[in-house]
């Protein structure tokens, strides 16, 4: 199976995870400051609506079946996959506890939709329907501890590392919301969206190390 | 190893008894109260001697006590009448300001009148500190009768019983006074029988602040005119409420302080029309607020409450009203019983105010110190019994005066004597003709007596709220050490169980790497113990439990689509798969076959049936404290026709009875015992329905006595039928059966029928247990919890599956935790909070025809832990579907053997992780005794905490016994 996956370098990792970086950075300056906690839905959408085109194109780069996919293809995957992971992170909310009244409905749309972005999209370009793909990334997330601790391959840690990240940052982001201190950004799913970026950020740079300390074993394993 | 676990297991559980006992004396000391009510003897000088011997005074009618008291006691009442007004959550700060400076002038012109008497020295006010908790039922007693309640008290009293203990109402009420109650009906309750007039106000609708005083208001032109009266209690709630909905700065709260400003001005302009002037208006607050308007806590916002005196014995010349007068709300019981010639309350603790008799002579003031004092000694003599007063003044008097006196009976005794003898030389002074000189000894005596008063009354109080820290810390310690005994125990248990795995399954992939699944419950538990500390998180504790459970079967679901990938992937898996899955013979899918796909359906459909229904359950009560007030289900259900309700109780009666029949059916078994069970359980439903039914008939009647009769019958059918089943089950099954089913999937029958006797009896038990307990808890819950109760049953019920149906998914460990945190969240589920006030207390009377409390009790204990008692139910039942296919290798079922298998780790994992709580939670609440919310938000959820530690006994050891019975029949059968 590694034989035929081009092995990322962390260079191009690294220009992945900017181009990404700078999608969401284009949509904080486009909605302005603390446009999330005034006005969510539309900071939501802002957000989406920049960072859709640039992990769908950035991952479709990056798409594994290289031979056999063209790059069309991969992207039209990453559509696809944006609204069937967006149906599984609102699942995943609703069944956490998020509020299911009919005025929160564009917010969790919009908020599923990022968070489809930040998780199942980009596995989405880069694996297609390749099961075996699906089986090794998911057993990645159940064995957190060993993931982490032995190297695997870079572009799982360029995939699942920000996807594990900006899951427990949302699930870490839900704590403060019961809480009764009366502040605006404890609203759904404010809070839950700064952990969600956070966690993603926090993702990228630890998927970024990772990946150089994964190279530099393997150049010194060559030698 | 089964008798060593288990002798560390007891051991760790007594310890845990042991410090947890310790722990509770500590923390919520049990102070020595007098028993009875004071009559004539407390006009004399408390003798030495044992204080329980009280001679006992035959009763008079009222009339000649009234002249006996007035003859004893040497001091004409100052007042004929009392009006006591209390306004609900008043700061005294809004009348009389702070710190020395008149209140803000908004607040000045919201109370005209009241500031005008005040300003014109017609009246006295004090800040009266309230002690904690500041919530009114305590308070209203502590007016009454002079004593500060321990905590247990407000905890035990939440059904509001009648108040038993001398009070000040109680001694007006023995001397002829006729009382009249407008308002809170806390009154009524404390006192039911004492009122000739009565129109209580109920202060649960707190939304509502016009109605509730317009309630008592519109009684207040009759009663200022009729002349029967001669104790008017008037208790206004509306400002409590208005600050409960906007704070202190409310604009609704100027409107109603004008609103009480003008109800004590009539009250003032009536009692003027006595000439005589005999009528004392008494204006108090029970707590004051926060700035937020709640109340409960201990800071100053919330104990700053109002005493305001109107009378003529307050008048002066000159006066500086906004004076920082501090006083203790306790004081207001003896300042009255002086001032109406009534014994003081036996356990007052307060001492008088003496601006209020001005009117008195010094002699009289001096008696009515002596008297305050003589009452207050007698409350110390019941608390340090070696005390004497004679012997004390004796030894004085021989050993000269201690400047340092260390003994705290050294001391009282130094205060005492000091003012006795002043009193006395001022007496002696009396007979002489030096005016000065007596006003000075006069002056003496007072500041002695004063000096004492004080100097006792702190004690007495500190002694009710004072801890005792190494005992509280070597309880802790005792609790720790016996959470490490079980950590221990679990710890060496796994390390067994791998070596023994590492043994049997060398080729396994059940491998030794964290799941994610493991790591979170870790974590989890770790996080929540972090959330205990924080007053916000107690609060709303439902929160954390419903995200950690579903968050770990959100795992759980994620963890089986990974294994279908992999199932439909490696050919390699799917034979080891295959070969679990021929030893699978879990009881009620015996004889199913079902193939790796269908399995995996099920699979999936269990733990999405967990997820929805827990998401519905978190969705029907919005509980804890600060989002009380959202939509939820149960409030539109509230608002609903009533036949929805009942309709729903209806199909959740008829879901848990068909259930029973389709799982009876699956064990397969023609026995007599079966059928009988099956009977007795649909006739009990039955019941259930019959009891739900004729409560909606008649819920105008508060009793009723064919529902009790009903309710009766379900209890004896239940518990009967129920014995005969754990009894029996272990017999009906057979342990060699050589014509053993061909159909079953079985390699090796011979072997295998040998373990199943055992599971389907243990099946049969447990199924019956949690059926039937499903079918009390419909009978004794409130309407609304029908559907809740059902899906905590389905999630039960879908678990148990889910588990069966692969056994190499999840370790059994990372199982039992698993249905521990459905049985918390379904707790919570079910409307239950950390306050006491979510306590059911309406259901606790159901089938109980006098009133019991030991009954009642465990009832409530039964309907506030139903959710958590299921599962443990559950639990014997997972226990007979899990894989146990090594007690089938065993040729002779050897008893320890089948008890180490089968339910160790169900019982000890619930006693580790409720040991974790408790003992984190005991440092937490030591560590916070002297938060703001410690009486508030972290005592009541201490009580909670205890009462889920009896509920992990209970549960556990119903657990451990059914197995232990059920091994030992059938090893007894076998030898």
């Amino acid at each position: 199976m590694p034989a035929q996956v081009t092995q990322i370098s962390a260079v191009t990792a690294a220009a992945a995870h900017v181009l990404c970086l700078a999608g969401l950075a284009a949509a904080h300056a486009l909605a302005g400051r603390g446009a999330l906690v005034s006005n969510p839905a539309l900071a939501l959408r802002l957000l989406v609506v920049c960072e859709a085109p640039v992990v769908i194109a950035v991952f479709s780069y990056l798409r594994r079946d290289r031979k056999s996919c063209s790059f069309i293809k991969a992207a039209a995957r990453g559509l696809i996959g944006l609204p069937v992971g967006a149906l599984l992170n609102a699942f995943g909310a609703i069944v956490l506890g998020a509020p299911v009244g009919i005025k929160y409905w564009t917010v969790t749309i919009y908020w599923s939709l990022l968070m489809s972005l930040f998780t199942f999209v980009p596995a989405a370009c880069v694996f297609g329907a390749s099961k075996i793909d699906w089986q090794n990334v998911l057993s990645h997330s159940m064995y957190v501890l060993d993931f982490y601790f032995t190297p695997t391959d870079a572009d799982n840690y360029i995939i699942s590392v920000p996807c594990h990240g900006a899951v427990l940052g949302a699930w870490l982001g839900a704590w403060p919301m019961p809480l009764d201190w009366e502040r605006p950004w404890q609203e759904w799913p404010i809070c839950v969206t700064y952990g969600a970026v956070a966690g993603y950020l926090v993702g990228m740079a630890v998927s970024l190390v990772l990946i150089a300390v994964h190279k530099r074993r393997v150049r010194a394993k060559s030698d | 190893m089964g008798a060593a676990v288990a002798w560390w297991t007891v051991a760790a559980v007594l310890l845990q008894v042991a410090g947890l006992s310790l722990f509770l004396y500590g923390f919520f000391p049990v102070k020595p109260t007098l028993h009875g009510f004071s009559g004539a003897e407390s006009y004399r000088m408390p003798s030495c001697g044992p204080v329980n011997a009280v001679e006992q005074e035959p009763a008079l009618p009222p009339n000649q006590l009234r002249s006996l008291y007035r003859e004893v006691s040497g001091i004409p009442p100052v007042y004929d009448r009392l009006v006591l007004m209390v306004i609900d959550g008043l700061p005294a700060e809004f009348v009389l300001g702070r710190g020395g400076n008149p209140p803000s002038k908004e607040m000045m012109e919201s109370m005209p009148y009241t500031q005008s008497l005040l300003a014109g020295c017609k009246a006295t006010g004090y800040h009266a500190k309230a002690a904690p908790p500041t919530v009114t039922m305590p308070r209203l007693k502590a007016m009454v009768s002079g004593a500060i309640g321990g905590f247990l008290d407000v905890a035990f009293n939440f059904n509001t019983q009648a108040f038993l203990e001398d009070n000040l109402l109680d001694q007006l009420h023995m001397i002829g006074h006729k009382l009249v109650m407008l308002g809170d009906e806390t009154w009524i309750k404390l006192f039911p029988t004492l009122f000739a007039r009565q129109d209580g106000v109920s202060s649960f609708y707190v939304r509502d602040t016009t109605e509730v005083d317009f309630n008592v208001s519109r009684h207040l032109d009759f009663e200022l005119v009729a002349k029967d009266w001669s104790v008017l209690v008037l208790h206004y709630l509306g400002l409590d409420h208005v600050g409960h909905i906007g704070g202190r700065r409310s604009v609704l709260m100027t409107q109603k302080m004008k609103e009480m400003d003008d109800v004590i001005r009539r009250v003032h302009d009536a009692s003027l029309q006595d000439n005589l002037e005999r009528t004392l208006l008494v204006v108090v607050s029970d707590h004051g607020m926060t700035e937020g308007g709640n109340h409960g806590g201990s800071s100053y916002e919330e104990t700053d409450s109002l005493a305001l005196f109107i009378g003529h014995s307050v008048q002066r010349r000159h006066c500086s009203p906004y004076d920082q007068n501090e006083a203790l709300q306790v004081d207001l019981a003896p300042t009255l019983a002086l001032l109406f010639g009534v014994p003081i309350p036996k356990n007052n603790i307060g001492v008088l105010l003496p601006e209020l008799f001005n009117s008195l002579t010094d002699d009289q003031k001096l008696r009515t110190l002596e008297l305050n004092s003589w009452q207050i000694l007698r409350l110390l003599q019941a608390q340090i019994p070696a005390f004497c007063l004679e012997e004390c003044i004796n030894s004085e008097d021989s050993l000269g005066i201690d400047i340092h006196p260390e003994y705290i009976e050294k001391k009282i005794c130094h205060f005492l004597s000091k003012a006795f003898a002043s009193h006395q030389s001022s007496r002696l002074q009396q007979s002489s003709d030096f005016k000065s000189a007596e006003a000075l000894y006069v002056g003496t005596a007072v500041d002695n007596y004063h000096g004492f008063l004080r100097y006792a009354s702190e004690w007495l109080s500190h002694r009710a709220t004072d801890k005792p820290f190494y005992l509280l810390i070597s309880a802790i310690l005792l609790m720790t050490l016996s959470c490490l005994f079980l950590m221990g125990t679990v710890s060496s248990l796994f390390k067994g169980q791998s070596l023994s795995q590492a043994y049997h399954q060398s080729e396994s992939h059940l491998d030794q790497r964290w799941h994610l699944d493991e790591v979170f419950i870790l974590i989890g538990i770790f996080l929540y113990v972090i959330s205990l500390g924080s007053s916000s998180f107690v609060e709303e504790e439902q929160y954390t439990w419903n995200f950690l459970t579903s968050t770990l079967y959100l795992i759980f679901l994620i963890k089986t689509v990974q294994s279908m990938l992999k199932g439909s992937n490696s050919t390699l898996v799917r034979r080891v798969e295959g070969k679990s899955f021929d030893a699978n013979n879990f009881s009620y899918a015996t004889n199913y076959e079902l193939t790796p796909g269908k399995r995996d359906g099920y699979k999936l459909c269990t733990v999405l049936i967990v997820l929805i229904a827990g998401r519905v359950i978190r969705a029907w009560h919005q509980g804890g404290i600060n989002w009380v007030h959202f939509p939820d289900i149960s409030k539109s259900l509230a608002q609903a026709d009533s036949s929805i309700v009942k309709s729903l109780q209806t199909i959740s009666v008829l879901a848990v009875m068909t259930l029973y029949s389709v799982s009876l059916k699956l064990l397969r078994a023609k026995s007599k015992v079966v059928r009988g069970v099956w009977w007795s359980h649909i006739s009990c439903g039955l019941l259930v329905l019959l009891h739900i039914w004729e409560n909606q008939i008649n819920t105008s009647l508060p009793i009723n006595h064919n529902t009790t009769s009903i309710a009766k019958l379900f209890y004896a059918i239940a518990s009967v039928s129920i014995s005969s089943t754990v009894l029996a089950s272990p017999w009906i099954f057979p342990i060699y059966s050589m014509e053993a089913k061909p159909a079953s999937s079985d390699s090796n029958p011979v072997k295998d029928i040998d373990s199943r006797g055992i599971r389907n009896s243990v099946f049969l038990t447990g199924i019956t247990y949690i059926m039937f307990w499903c079918l009390l808890q419909l009978l004794l819950q409130q309407p609304i919890n029908a559907i809740p109760l059902l899906l905590i049953f389905l999630q039960t019920f879908s678990s148990i599956a889910y588990f069966s149906l692969d056994k190499t998914l999840h370790k059994q460990w990372v199982q039992v935790i698993a249905m521990q945190f459905l049985g918390m969240a379904g707790h919570f589920g079910l409307g239950n909070t950390n306050s006491l006030a979510s306590i059911d207390v309406a259901g606790a009377f159901i089938g109980v025809s006098s009133y019991s409390t030991v009954l009642s009790g465990i009832l409530m204990f039964i309907i506030t832990y139903g959710s958590p008692l299921m599962l443990y139910l559950g639990m014997l039942v997972y226990i007979s579907v899990k894989d146990s296919d090594d007690i089938s290798t065993q040729r002779q079922l050897k008893l320890s053997y089948i008890l180490d298998k089968m339910v160790t780790l169900p019982c000890l994992l619930p006693l580790l992780i409720n040991s974790v709580a408790l003992t984190s939670y005991t440092t937490v609440l030591l560590l916070m005794r002297n938060h703001l919310f410690v009486w508030s938000v972290f005592s009541p959820k201490y009580l909670y905490v205890c009462a889920a530690t009896v509920c992990t006994y209970v549960g556990v050891s119903i657990i451990a016994m059914t197995a232990v019975y059920t091994g030992a029949v059938f090893s007894f059968q076998t030898r």
